[in-house]
């Protein structure tokens, strides 16, 4: 499986064909984004500082985007105080759309404040209350007031684990208690894994009608009014295991024993926020890794959801902020407007959004291509080159005699070693060593003598240098050929999307996309077409409130090995294998 | 059969008499459990990890397993034994008075040791009365576990009144026999006697006894002990209809099972063979193969339904169920008992007492490979089954086998203390087999009858 299916185009194979050729002639390196989310994964598992994860991109970030907007180092260090403390935030600058997010982190602190107040009302010493609206259970799912959930569409996850040791981190669970858990599986009869995009994320399905809550003999599991999630009060639960038996997903884990990390540990970490990442706005303890002999699973995050960690926090679960490919959709499943809900409204144009956010040549670069070829910009002035490195091509220029020394940004020293560089990438050149090439660098830029050198090797220096300007030149107008040609760029794909949202003559120039049809096939072609949405082992009866985009495994789909294995990450897959340890007279033998 | 004519002496003499072997038997079921105690507050120190349990799904395991098995099975024993109880009592079904006590307590002590799983099988048992007492109102709603708790409890208070009434027939009858060190307990239970509530105290036994015989396939055995599982639709292994008639017959099978044991036991320890007479032990036993029978036609409702065009899910459970070694086993020991009891009942030579109990301890351990197995394959192959950690692992781990060895230590305990204080005979089975010596076809009649009636 190649990643630059991932990135380009989901569907897979399908439009791969068709669009293999248009894409070929891109330059964006998919594999740099992919590269950078795994070691995004070691930077939240602490084997890598952030600091030094910012340096280690920050040329390839420049050449790739032609910008770094991510935080600085000493941003990082006010991160770091406000308890981010994952290198999310980093991935965030290039795939979130960071403008509406905030708009509607807004929005929810708005919604958020009044049903806290009302929840307050509702929720005094409310275990009863809720229980038996749960009992009653035969509206077929409420739809009335908040109700939590996630839409994730399997066809943008790629398997990275990044939302499992995410929340592992938020949570301080055990090894092998995956709360979130990401599994790849093959249908029978399929022959390769992963021929298709056969892959689940299964975190708890927060159900209107939870079968755990409802065998429940304490009323330990229940849902929260203000949100509808699904929770366990770790200070009622005996530990009876029936809500892990009724729950046909598979998504409890009990504590069989002390956990790994300490309340106090965990009170530590959380000291300078509002609480402690354990009790919750009604005083009950529902959150973090569960004490022992008590039920656990996925809470999607009720600290958050309280504003503890700070209202930009509000809104959002660990595991949907680590998620690089923005899978996961979480919010108010009952609000129209609410993030999963506009993602599952238009599917292609929220993942083409996303997808395309900080990706070149953009429409700016397209124009910019325009101007220069008409004259109104000059080369050095240009924010996206295709083909070409400003440092190069001033260089060139001042060689050229078409840069004034004045005007030079590079010191001398500087100069001579992109000059070196330069020749030593010309094929006729090719023989010449180190300090031959810093010859004829200096004949260039007149600091020796024309003699110095063999008369073939000064002309081919000068080639070389022409070229230099000549790639870049020839790249600016191949943006433009591209553009005009319609294959499916970044400009291409902005254009759609403003189409699309309404907007009059977004293009920048007649030979862009121009009608709403043209607009839609591209995004199709661009972000996959209109996958269908299922709901997971919906039949029995449980209205869960995740509802996921892509193929539905089937009744015999069975678990294969995905792309980054849970060891990779640091967590264990199998939790028996942890639990055996403790075991008296393992007998290594099973039923 | 009997030669001597039983009296109250003989009812008595459990009462009155210790001997080394009692002493023995004391020791090592004081010993089974007190093992088992120990391991157990291992566990408590240490947390679950200990059992060879782990979460289902991608955890690997399963999360209930022996202690579940034998809570249901304990539990299928008790019900069994009230049942049979009730049944001699609502039916007249005379012959098998000499064994209804030993019955009741069977039910009492099997209830006990099924309580007492379920705090052994708790992360936090010290929380069992805050948490569950303190929502019980709500919860009894919508929670089997909590319809489970419910009817337990109310069995457990109904076969002690039942117990309790009809021993104060007894020990004001035999007061002056029965040791004086118990003085104080025997006033308790006898407080208020007189002689004309023992017409009272009859009707309220039978209507006990009919409340019994109506709640234990409705509610009991048949009704919320498989709802734990049966009204579970993500494990096809369980979410069946048939599970209810289905546990109520492993139940009694179990039941009849524990009471051969038990009655044979104290035959032999006392010489009752004039009042538990073979002809008893060989009723029993027809009643047990007719058991057995249900048993293994339900099996085979099961079996055909999930395997001819079942729903994927369910055909693939049935079918992992089907070619279990333990569901062979458990079959095969339940169909080869159920064989011997037909050919005896066809040559009567066939019968010895030891083959009774061989039949008998055959059935219970088939009966336990059977629940444990039950509750094992549920998560086994749950419909969600895209894990490739399930089908999970798991055998029980040492603990977990000795709760097996500490709960039967427990309910032989409680036949040991309790036949040292009251007599485990009823007065009325003494008199009414001197009374009607001898009417071995009538009380066949009866059975056929009886049977007739419940089928």
């Amino acid at each position: 499986m190649s990643t630059d299916d991932e990135s380009f185009h989901p569907l897979g194979r399908e439009w791969e064909g068709e669009l293999e050729e248009m894409l070929d002639d891109t330059e964006y390196d998919s594999d740099l984004g992919m590269k950078m989310a795994q070691d995004a994964m070691r930077v939240t598992k602490g084997e890598l500082s952030e600091a030094e994860f910012h340096e280690m991109y920050h040329d390839d970030v420049m050449e790739e985007f032609g910008v770094d907007d991510r935080p600085t180092e000493a941003a990082y260090e006010q991160a770091q105080e406000a308890q981010k403390g994952t290198a999310t935030r980093m991935l965030e600058a290039f795939e979130g759309d960071g403008e509406q997010s905030r708009r509607e982190t807004m929005k929810k602190m708005g919604a958020g404040a009044a049903a806290v107040g009302l929840g307050a009302w509702a929720t005094v010493d409310d275990g009863p209350e809720t229980n038996l609206a749960a009992a009653d259970g035969d509206d077929g799912g409420s739809n009335e007031g908040t109700q939590l959930g996630m839409v994730i569409d399997l066809e943008r996850c790629d398997g990275c684990l990044s939302c499992v040791a995410a929340c592992q981190e938020e949570n301080q669970t055990d090894q092998g208690v995956n709360w979130m858990y990401v599994l790849d599986y093959r249908e029978p009869g399929q022959d390769e894994p992963g021929a298709s995009r056969n892959r689940l994320v299964r975190p708890c399905q927060h159900c209107t009608d939870a079968p755990c809550e409802k065998v429940c003999p304490t009323t330990a599991r229940h849902t929260r009014d203000k949100d509808g999630l699904v929770l366990t009060d770790y200070d009622v639960c005996i530990g009876c295991r029936y809500c892990q038996v009724a729950c046909p997903y598979g998504v409890n884990y009990f504590q069989w024993d002390e956990p790994d990390v300490s309340t106090d540990e965990i009170e530590e970490m959380h000291s300078d926020m509002d609480g402690d990442h354990m009790v919750d706005d009604r005083d009950r303890w529902v959150d973090s890794r569960a004490p022992r002999g008590v039920m656990s699973k996925c809470t999607m995050c009720p600290t958050r959801q309280d504003g503890h960690m700070g209202d930009e926090y509000r809104g959002t679960t660990a595991c949907e902020e680590a998620c690089p490919p923005e899978a996961i959709n979480f919010g108010d499943m009952n609000d129209p407007d609410s993030k999963p809900q506009r993602y599952l409204r238009n599917v292609v144009q929220t993942r083409a959004e996303r997808m395309v956010d900080g990706e070149s040549p953009n429409r700016e670069n397209v124009q910019e291509s325009y101007d220069f070829l008409e004259g109104d910009i000059e080369l050095l002035d240009m924010e996206y080159l295709e083909d070409g490195d400003h440092d190069e091509i001033e260089a060139a220029l001042f060689i050229q005699g078409e840069l004034d020394a004045d005007d030079l940004s590079l010191d001398d020293e500087e100069l001579r070693e992109i000059v070196i560089d330069i020749l030593g990438g010309a094929d006729a050149l090719e023989d010449l060593d180190e300090e031959e090439l810093g010859t004829l660098a200096d004949i260039l830029l007149g600091d020796a003598d024309e003699g110095d050198a063999d008369a073939d090797d000064r002309e081919a220096a000068n080639d070389a240098i022409d070229a230099v300007i000549t790639n870049a030149e020839d790249g600016v107008q191949n943006v433009v050929d591209r553009y005009e040609s319609r294959e499916i760029t970044p400009a291409e794909v902005e254009e759609s999307l403003l189409i699309l949202d309404g907007e009059e003559e977004p293009w920048v120039s007649e030979d862009g996309i121009t009608d709403e049809s043209t607009a839609q096939q591209v995004l199709e072609a661009y972000a996959g077409g209109e996958a269908s949405t299922f709901k997971l082992l919906e039949e029995v009866g449980t209205n869960p409130n995740v509802t996921y985009v892509g193929n539905e495994p089937g009744p015999e789909a069975e678990q294969v090995d995905g792309p980054v294995a849970y060891s990779d990450i640091g967590q264990t897959d199998n939790r028996k294998d942890v639990l055996d340890e403790s075991t008296v007279g393992d007998f290594g033998v099973s039923l | 059969m009997s030669t001597k004519s039983p009296t109250e002496a003989d009812i008595l003499r459990p009462v009155n008499n210790v001997s080394k072997k009692f002493f023995m038997l004391f020791g090592a079921s004081a010993l089974a459990l007190g093992i088992f105690l120990v391991a157990w507050m291992y566990q408590l120190a240490n947390g679950m990890a200990v059992t060879g349990l782990s979460d289902w799904g991608s955890g690997g395991g399963v999360t209930w397993g022996l202690y579940i098995g034998a809570f249901i099975w304990w539990v299928g024993i008790a019900h069994g034994g009230i049942i049979l109880s009730a049944a001699v009592r609502l039916l007249g079904m005379d012959r098998y008075m000499p064994v209804a006590r030993l019955a009741e307590l069977l039910t009492i002590a099997g209830l006990s040791a099924a309580g007492f799983y379920i705090l052994v099988h708790m992360g936090r048992p010290d929380r069992m009365v805050t948490s569950v007492l303190g929502h019980y109102h709500i919860t009894v709603n919508n929670s089997p576990l909590v319809w489970d708790v419910t009817v337990i409890t109310a069995y457990f208070v109904l076969t002690a009144t039942y117990l309790a009434l009809t021993l104060r027939y007894d020990i004001t009858r035999l007061r002056d026999q029965l040791p004086d060190h118990f003085e104080p307990v025997y006033k308790v239970m006898t407080l208020g006697y007189t002689k004309d509530e023992d017409e009272v105290v009859e009707r309220m036994v039978w209507w006990l006894a009919l409340a019994i015989i109506i709640m234990a396939p409705l509610l009991l055995h048949g009704g919320v002990i498989p709802w734990l599982f049966a009204v579970l639709p993500g494990m096809p292994a369980w979410f069946s209809a048939v599970q209810g008639p289905q546990f109520l017959t492993i139940a009694l099978t179990s039941a009849i099972s524990g009471v051969i044991i038990v009655a044979y036991a104290f035959r032999r320890a006392y010489d009752w063979d004039h009042i538990m007479t073979d002809d008893v032990f060989r009723g029993l036993l027809l009643w047990l193969g007719f058991f057995c029978l249900l048993f293994l036609w339900l099996q085979l409702q099961q079996n055909v339904v999930g395997l001819f065009a079942a729903p994927v899910d369910t055909f693939v459970a049935q079918e992992a169920t089907l070619s279990h070694w333990a569901y062979l086993l458990s079959m095969g020991l339940v169909f080869g008992t159920l064989a011997y009891i037909f050919a005896q009942t066809i040559r009567p030579s066939l019968f010895t007492k030891a083959r009774a109990i061989g039949a008998a301890l055959l059935v219970l351990t088939a009966t336990l490979l059977e629940k444990l197995l039950f509750v094992v394959e549920g998560f086994m192959h749950p419909t969600f089954e895209i894990y490739a950690n399930t089908p999970g692992e798991y055998f029980p781990s040492v603990i977990e086998w000795l709760s097996l060895l500490g709960t039967i230590g427990m309910v032989v305990l409680v036949f040991l203390v309790v036949s040292k204080v009251v007599p485990v005979v009823e007065l009325h089975a003494v008199e009414h087999l001197r009374g009607d010596h001898g009417h071995g076809h009538d009380d066949a009649d009866d059975a056929a009858t009886e049977s007739e009636v419940k089928a």
